[in-house]
């Protein structure tokens, strides 16, 4: 009796443990399951959403024929420049900021004002000015993922409690060593979370890069698709646009459990 | 304001009209594409004037992107749409069941635009110079297309550059040593930022018309096979307004512009160009009324913009000349037909960008001229 109980609460444990696994998994079968008798009752034109087997289809086909991958691919390597440079700019004027607020009071309506502005308005204009290679969707990425960085930083960086800072004040901690060992380390969850919302934003910056000029790119094979009536292949780009931004956010995740490990140790 | 309506409908007003009258108008939505513009005039003249409220509609106008509002047409969410003639050969070979039914454009209203100090009205000399396009899909994708086939070249021969809408300023930065665009509007642009000395060393821009070299299918009035087939009456009557719009647009474009203000925000509307306007068109319709030709039309066309560009300067004359560039697309002796030889040469194009795949897509269920007016 008592070896059943044992068992039976060693289920309930491993099915708690694998639950955050198992519940998005059932949520995307229940999706399709929705989509598929959707477009088997035909309660929307095939037209307007093809069945799932016909996007599966046209998603082997793309990818067997390696166009998917070539245009994945650039809009990959856009997200990730762009990334990086909206990151650097990002995280670089925040702590400036942070630590100087004469600065913030002169940039601040700047910047409120440029993040204001829906990115798709200047997008074209970027275009005539970086010209319609791969620096203008790189540009328009990076100015997308700038703001979260930013703001994130600031944040993080006056989270820190004043008493710390000057506990290292009177320690005689060089300005490198404050940083290093206390503030970046306090500002980082906050700086991390900034980090995810940029990621996911990485994808928007690329393809709406992409929509103005592209001859590659996920966001070229969609008006391509749609110029050509392929429907199932426009699905097929925006659920690979979907799957790059989760994959970057999944590894910003990775990221931040790694480096926040200190934190789960010292909080258990 | 009551002046400026009540001059545009009597100089628009119908002289014969094949109208069905109906108690109750039909409401109706015309999906376009584009934004509000000039370009539409016909439609702006066919509210105003009432020529669709004659023929039993009330006509909502909405503006998407081509395929948008091809498949809404497809699948009955709206009955009339304009398209260009290749995304109705591109959408039947996806299964759209559109007809084509009423050509709007007679000439196909795409071109090369281009520093006329260079000779490229030889096609052959387009080898090796980098062309700017929107991007690798629509008119302008298959305008090119079709140039380069006629040069005969291939797109191997030259550089692409995908330039998005943005062709004046990127064609004036020297991006491009030439440009596809609509030959209606762009070319004006052009010439206008040439003449402020903003377009680099070019002074005067030269256009090869993709008309000149090949007759290919154009825009046109789409409706959906199901509608066509459930009330063929409504699309007779859909086509004889648009075509009696059209006309009164060709015919009188002073009035046209005047009607279009109600649809376009962006037009100049100063005072003193509105009272020429106003005059023009009232002049010409009591022209119209001693039933000139349609040479002498055109004639009276040129002789209103020779009149209108001695007191205007180009600025608040823009949006009126890419009307009377438009109308020079339109005008021919039978609106609306369109023929066979102009969707196979469009279907060749649409096969050798690779559009297409390997079933034949079947023309003479893509258009039908049945609806056409005959011209008086």
């Amino acid at each position: 009796m008592q070896k059943q109980r044992h068992i039976g609460r060693a289920q309930a444990r491993a099915w708690r443990r694998g639950l955050p696994l198992i519940a998005p998994l059932g949520t995307i079968l229940f999706l399709l399951a929705l989509w598929q008798l959707i477009a088997s009752l035909e309660l929307i034109s095939p037209i307007l959403l093809p069945p799932p087997a016909a996007v599966a289809s046209a998603f082997w086909k793309a990818l067997a024929d390696g166009s998917l991958l070539k245009h994945a691919t650039t809009t990959l390597q856009e997200m990730l420049v762009g990334l990086g440079i909206g990151l650097g700019f990002g995280l670089a004027l925040g702590y400036a900021i942070a630590k100087a607020p004469l600065l913030e009071s002169l940039l601040s309506p700047l910047i409120v004002a440029f993040q204001s502005t829906p990115i798709v308005a200047y997008a074209p204009l970027l275009v005539i000015w970086f010209g319609t290679g791969l620096t203008g969707k790189i540009i328009t990425t990076a100015i997308i993922v700038f703001f979260p960085a930013l703001v994130n930083t600031i944040a993080g960086i006056r989270s820190l409690q004043p008493s710390l800072l000057d506990l290292f004040r009177s320690l005689r901690a060089s300005r490198w060593q404050t940083f290093r060992h206390l503030e970046l380390p306090a500002a980082l969850p906050i700086i991390l979370a900034g980090l995810k919302t940029s990621s996911t934003l990485a994808v928007i910056g690329a393809v709406v890069g992409e929509f103005v000029s592209a001859r590659y790119g996920l966001g070229a094979l969609v008006i391509a698709a749609r110029s050509r009536y392929d429907t199932p292949l426009v699905i097929v780009s925006a659920l690979t646009m979907t799957l790059l931004a989760l994959a970057l956010y999944s590894l910003v995740a990775y990221i931040e459990w790694r480096v926040l490990a200190w934190r789960r140790r010292s909080s258990t | 304001m009551f002046k400026l309506l009540a001059i545009v409908l009597l100089c628009l007003l119908p002289i014969s009209s094949a109208a069905v009258a109906q108690d109750e108008p039909l409401d109706e939505r015309v999906l376009l594409t584009f934004v509000p513009n000039v370009q539409f005039a016909p439609f702006y003249v066919g509210i105003e004037a009432g020529y669709f409220a004659e023929s039993g509609f009330a006509v909502a106008l909405e503006h998407l992107q081509e395929p948008e509002v091809l498949d809404l047409v497809a699948v009955g969410q709206a009955n009339y749409g304009i398209v260009s003639g290749e995304q109705v050969i591109l959408a039947r070979s996806q299964a759209r069941n559109v007809v084509y039914v009423f050509e709007w454009f007679q000439q196909y209203p795409v071109g090369l635009v281009y520093n006329s100090a260079l000779d490229l009205s030889d096609l052959g000399n387009l080898r090796d110079k980098t062309i700017g396009i929107p991007g690798r899909f629509g008119a302008s994708y298959s305008g090119l297309t079709a140039l380069l086939h006629s040069a005969p070249l291939t797109e191997a021969d030259i550089e692409i550059s995908e330039i998005g809408f943005n062709a004046p300023e990127v064609f004036c930065l020297g991006l491009v040593d030439a440009a596809v665009v609509y030959i209606n509007n762009e070319p004006l642009q052009i010439q206008q930022l040439a003449d402020a000395g903003e377009c680099g060393d070019m002074r005067t821009v030269a256009v090869q018309s993709v008309a000149s070299q090949v007759d290919l299918v154009s825009n046109g009035l789409i409706t959906s096979r199901a509608h066509l087939d459930n009330d063929p009456a409504a699309v007779q009557r859909m086509v004889g307004a648009l075509t009696e719009a059209l006309r009164a647009t060709i015919d009188n474009p002073a009035a046209a512009y005047l009607a279009s203000l109600a649809h376009v925000e962006s037009l100049p509307r100063e005072e003193p160009l509105l009272e020429a306007l106003e005059a023009a068109a009232a002049a010409q319709s009591d022209f119209l009324s001693e039933m000139p030709s349609r040479a002498e039309v055109a004639a009276s066309r040129a002789d209103l913009a020779d009149q209108l560009h001695s007191r205007f300067d180009a600025q608040s004359l823009a949006q009126f000349n890419i009307l009377l560039n438009t109308i020079e697309l339109w005008d021919a002796d039978q609106l609306g037909s369109s023929d066979l030889a102009s969707w196979q040469a469009m279907r060749a194009t649409l096969q050798r960008m690779g559009f297409l795949g390997d079933t034949p897509v079947e023309l003479h269920d893509a258009f039908s001229n049945r609806f056409i007016v005959a011209a008086e």
